[in-house]
């Protein structure tokens, strides 16, 4: 059953919403016990939720629809952490907007949802300090992808129809989608707010929804878009009718595939499996050329971690015990406190990119990496734009390869680490959207096919991911 | 640089431009006068994770102003950037200001020498919280911080190294508060003045020292004066100048050592990515533009050329736009040269002494008019007026009423006058024998006799004449 079919059900009574979210939160906590894709739940709010609902104080197209939300989208009066210690007991003052537009439609907001802290990384294994690793519903000694981990893996193991509330910065939302198998969209820039999102780097972030489901993922991009006056970046977009994308076929649609994406660092099995995708699309009366990316493959992970790093790393400035979150008594001068602080509630990989992005923009070496690096996402943006006067989407393997074990990803320096996001960066600094389209399996684990668009154009994705339901 | 005077002095000012609403989000600007602390604000200025900065247009409006009434090339884009450094005041730990590309570059503002002080830039960005020291600035074991101030819109006014003494800088910001005044951007009694000054000296070989924190108009000249008297006796005492950054202590009249540069701050700026570029149109400057009121500099030409007001009147009134405003006002009705006389002089004189500013100023042109129609008549003494303006700044009247009751109006009869001048004159024998002698203390005291006489409404240029004829 689909978010839809269910919204429906509730709202004609044929399902009780509060009974309905009993037994959702019942499920939900039994599976955490195992693989930890919520940081916090938030039972007592989902139950008054379901109450309303019933009621029938609230009625719209998520009526009673259990969502998880990433950790870093804040809700209204529920801890939001983002993953990391220093937000430790941060209660937030108001709902993101995206959150607020669920709840408005009726969506029943059951927990927070784990990810890498701050969303730095791409296995959700760089927790932050205290937090569980969320495991991947296939194969719990695999990792669910990252960043936004939990919400992957609860939408693939959830049996209750849910939407999760994903964001990517540099592919934090089809990686995961990918190594759990479900449908994931990042969103074109601007599409969704940000209004409520605690920043990694705010110029690449991007809320989007995750479900086994493509028309959840229609459905809920439908609630979660439109422009919204509290955030500069949102964009008044046209075309939000996404649903009505379902209903076409790809026949006569033209598919640009990435060469470079089936290079020595994509494994044969995925190779293989994105092929077999490929020729579906073909059968079904689409026609496909090989195209390159050149400059997003050789420059995007540089261009990405540069840029990222040093917009994360004065986001993260403002997290020092001083407001929010974590706080001890002190006698100590400002900067000892900041620092005694910032030291231990900070995870290695958060330190990592505090201390790239500082360097990236210091005096000195900021004409040579952080301006330079805006220069070429510029031109990434033109390399796609010129793909897309002549493709009506551009596909590749969302990953290189499928879920790791978590013994594997030990193995990996911190480079080979960012290497996973080599499909992923390209796409998230050019602002275009793309969804992970699980096209089958290998090895009994998912494999995920990535379907690049022009801005705006979420519904030619949507429409190439009906392909494969 | 090539420095060639003595004291070379440049000026950072930061100006609080009087929007209803901070720079990036709906707080006000200003609270109640009883506010508590930390009750002005909102998850932005406080630097919640989640919270996004939205542009206040009328601060950017604003800030065009000054660009324009200072002659600054203005940018076509309004970029933001972060400047990063952790500090208690800041509720994110980096300030959004502007950084490569400045609101508004290369403008001047002409001081009273004739000298073009060179703006190198202006620019915008948000004020942060205020600290708070209990048991004073540098002796408080712990600071509060307050942020209700925390995102208010400031323009930051830099000018180049062109000021020669702390006389000059004196006027450069009486220039300065005139224009934004003139604005209507400033609000004396609700934003907050500061400035940071470079200074240097011949004697150091011109190492720059910067002193922060100078708030007020007024305080500039005396936190110079203190700086470079404090560098030429280290100089002279054998001592030398380093490149430092120093507090302005006003309770003590000092300045402090804060800290030793030993290279330029680095604050890591990077584009902020939370906001767009906003684009300054034409259309917009236009508009902008076609608002603007006219200033003080311009006031003076206008009214040397169509009033024939001294320069010197001139000056003195349109440097206060409320002075200037009343002028206008009255001038309609009254012949300029005797309003400007009787404003620049006698309005102000009183209301100095009564220790008034112009909010609390209670009279009107209405009030000015009707005393100044007498005046131009002859139909009331100056004396008379002078006392009625002393007592229209005290509680305003009816000044038409008050003089028919009171029987204020000058005696223009000249018999009256006669008869009176003849009493003073039989009553003083002795000082009506010197005067005739031609003792002017003499003469004096007899016509103060008569001003007596006559409660201060005879014409003193007509006793004098009746008098001179009297004793001739």
């Amino acid at each position: 059953m689909n978010i839809k079919e269910l919204a429906q059900k509730i709202a004609s009574g044929e399902i009780d919403a509060v009974e309905h979210t009993h037994q959702v939160l019942e499920e939900a906590k039994r599976i955490n016990k195992e693989f930890n894709y919520i940081n916090t739940f938030c039972e007592k709010r989902a139950l008054a939720a379901a109450e309303s609902v019933k009621k029938g104080k609230i009625k719209g197209s998520l009526s009673g629809v259990p969502v998880s939300i990433k950790d870093s989208i804040v809700v209204k009066d529920v801890e939001s952490t983002a993953g990391s210690a220093i937000l430790k007991g941060y209660i937030p003052l108001f709902n993101a907007t995206c959150v607020q537009k669920a709840e408005d439609e009726g969506a029943i907001v059951i927990g927070k949802s784990s990810q890498d802290e701050f969303g730095f990384g791409s296995f959700s294994t760089n927790v932050g300090v205290g937090f569980k690793k969320p495991l991947n519903p296939i194969d719990p000694t695999r990792a669910c992808g990252g960043s936004s981990g939990g919400a992957a893996g609860l939408a693939m193991k959830a049996k209750f129809p849910t939407l999760s509330y994903g964001e990517s910065t540099g592919g934090s939302i089809v990686v995961p989608a990918s190594f759990c198998g479900v449908y994931g969209m990042c969103p074109t820039y601007g599409r969704v707010s940000r209004y409520g999102l605690i920043d990694y780097g705010n110029s690449l972030d991007k809320v989007g929804p995750l479900s086994k489901y493509i028309e959840d993922i229609a459905l809920g991009l439908e609630v979660m878009s439109g422009h919204d006056p509290n955030d500069s970046t949102s964009v008044k977009a046209p075309d939000s009718d996404f649903s009505s994308y379902l209903k076409k076929d790809v026949k006569g649609m033209k598919i640009g595939v990435i060469s470079e994406a089936f290079g020595d660092g994509t494994t044969q099995d995925v190779q293989d499996a994105i092929w077999d995708g490929v020729k579906k699309l073909e059968d079904l009366g689409a026609t496909y050329e090989k195209v390159k990316t050149p400059l997003a493959i050789d420059k995007g992970l540089a261009v990405y971690y540069i840029l990222a790093t040093s917009e994360a790393s004065t986001n993260l400035a403002k997290y020092c015990g001083m407001r929010y979150g974590v706080q001890k008594e002190t006698n100590e001068s400002f900067n000892d406190y900041f620092k005694n602080i910032r030291s231990p509630n900070f995870g290695d990989e958060a330190k990592r990119r505090i201390i790239l992005g500082t360097f990236a923009r210091m005096a000195g070496v900021r004409d040579a990496y952080y301006l330079k690096a805006a220069k070429v996402r510029t031109l990434i943006i033109e390399e796609y734009k010129k793909l897309f006067k002549n493709y009506d989407v551009l596909v590749c393997p969302s990953a290189p390869y499928t879920a790791p074990t978590f013994t594997e990803i030990e193995k990996l320096t911190p480079l080979h680490t960012y290497m996973a996001d080599l499909m992923t960066v390209g796409p998230n600094l050019a602002g275009i959207p793309h969804l992970n389209v699980p096209i089958g399996e290998k090895g009994g684990l998912p494999v995920g096919m990535m379907v690049l668009g022009d801005h705006f154009k979420e519904g030619e994705l949507i429409r190439t991911g009906a392909a494969f339901r | 640089m090539n420095f060639t005077t003595d004291i070379v002095i440049g000026i950072e000012i930061h100006v609080e431009l009087a929007t209803k609403t901070k720079l990036f989000c709906g707080c006000p600007r200003v609270g109640a006068p009883d506010e508590k602390p930390n009750t002005r604000t909102c998850e932005l200025c406080l630097g919640h994770p989640g919270s996004k900065p939205v542009l206040n247009r009328k601060a950017v409006e604003y800030a065009l102003r000054i660009c324009l009434a200072t002659g600054c090339e203005i940018s076509p884009e309004l970029i933001f950037s972060r400047k990063s450094y952790f500090y208690p005041d800041m509720s994110k730990n980096y300030q959004i200001s502007q950084y490569e590309v400045p609101l508004g570059k290369n403008g001047k503002i002409s001081i009273d020498s004739g000298k073009d002080v060179r703006i190198n830039r202006i620019h915008m960005e948000e004020d942060p919280a205020s600290l708070v020291h209990p048991s004073g600035m540098r002796e408080s074991s712990h600071v509060l911080v307050d942020y209700n101030r925390s995102g208010n819109p400031l323009c930051e006014i830099v000018t180049e190294p062109d000021l020669t003494s702390p006389d000059e800088a004196r006027d450069f910001m009486k220039k300065l508060s005139s224009i934004i005044t003139y604005l209507d951007i400033f609000d004396v009694n609700s934003c907050i003045i500061k400035a940071d000054a470079n200074i240097s000296i011949k004697e150091s070989d011109y190492t720059r020292v910067e002193v922060k924190n100078i708030t007020g108009f007024k305080e500039i000249e005396r936190a110079l004066n203190y700086e470079i008297e404090r560098q030429k006796q280290e100089v002279a005492n054998g001592g030398s100048i380093v490149l430092e950054t120093r507090g302005w202590d006003a309770d003590k009249g000092i300045s402090f050592r804060m800290r030793t540069k030993e290279s330029e701050d680095d604050y890591g700026y990077i584009i902020d990515p939370d906001l767009t570029v906003t684009n300054i149109s034409k259309e917009w400057i236009d508009e902008v533009k076609s608002t603007l009121p006219e200033l003080g500099h311009e006031k003076v030409t206008r009214y040397i050329k169509d009033h024939s007001l001294k320069e010197d009147d001139a000056k003195v009134i349109a440097a206060e736009k409320e002075l200037a405003t009343l002028f206008e006002k009255v001038a309609e009705e009254i012949n300029p040269i005797l309003a400007a006389k009787w404003l620049r002089r006698e309005l102000v004189r009183v209301m100095n002494y009564n220790d008034i500013g112009w909010n609390d100023l209670q009279i009107d042109e209405i009030h000015l008019t009707d005393l100044l129609r007498l005046v131009e008549a002859n139909k009331i003494t100056d004396k008379t007026a002078q006392k009625l303006m002393e007592q229209l700044i005290e509680e305003p009247f009816d000044v038409n009423v008050k003089v028919e009751e009171e029987g204020l109006l000058a005696v223009t009869d000249s018999g009256e006058i006669e008869k009176m001048c003849k009493e003073a004159v039989d009553s003083n024998p002795q000082a009506a024998e010197e005067s005739k002698g031609g003792s002017d203390k003499a003469l004096n005291f007899l016509i103060g006799q008569v001003m007596r006489l006559s409660k201060g409404k005879a014409d003193p240029k007509t006793i004098k004449e009746i008098i001179e004829s009297i004793i001739k």
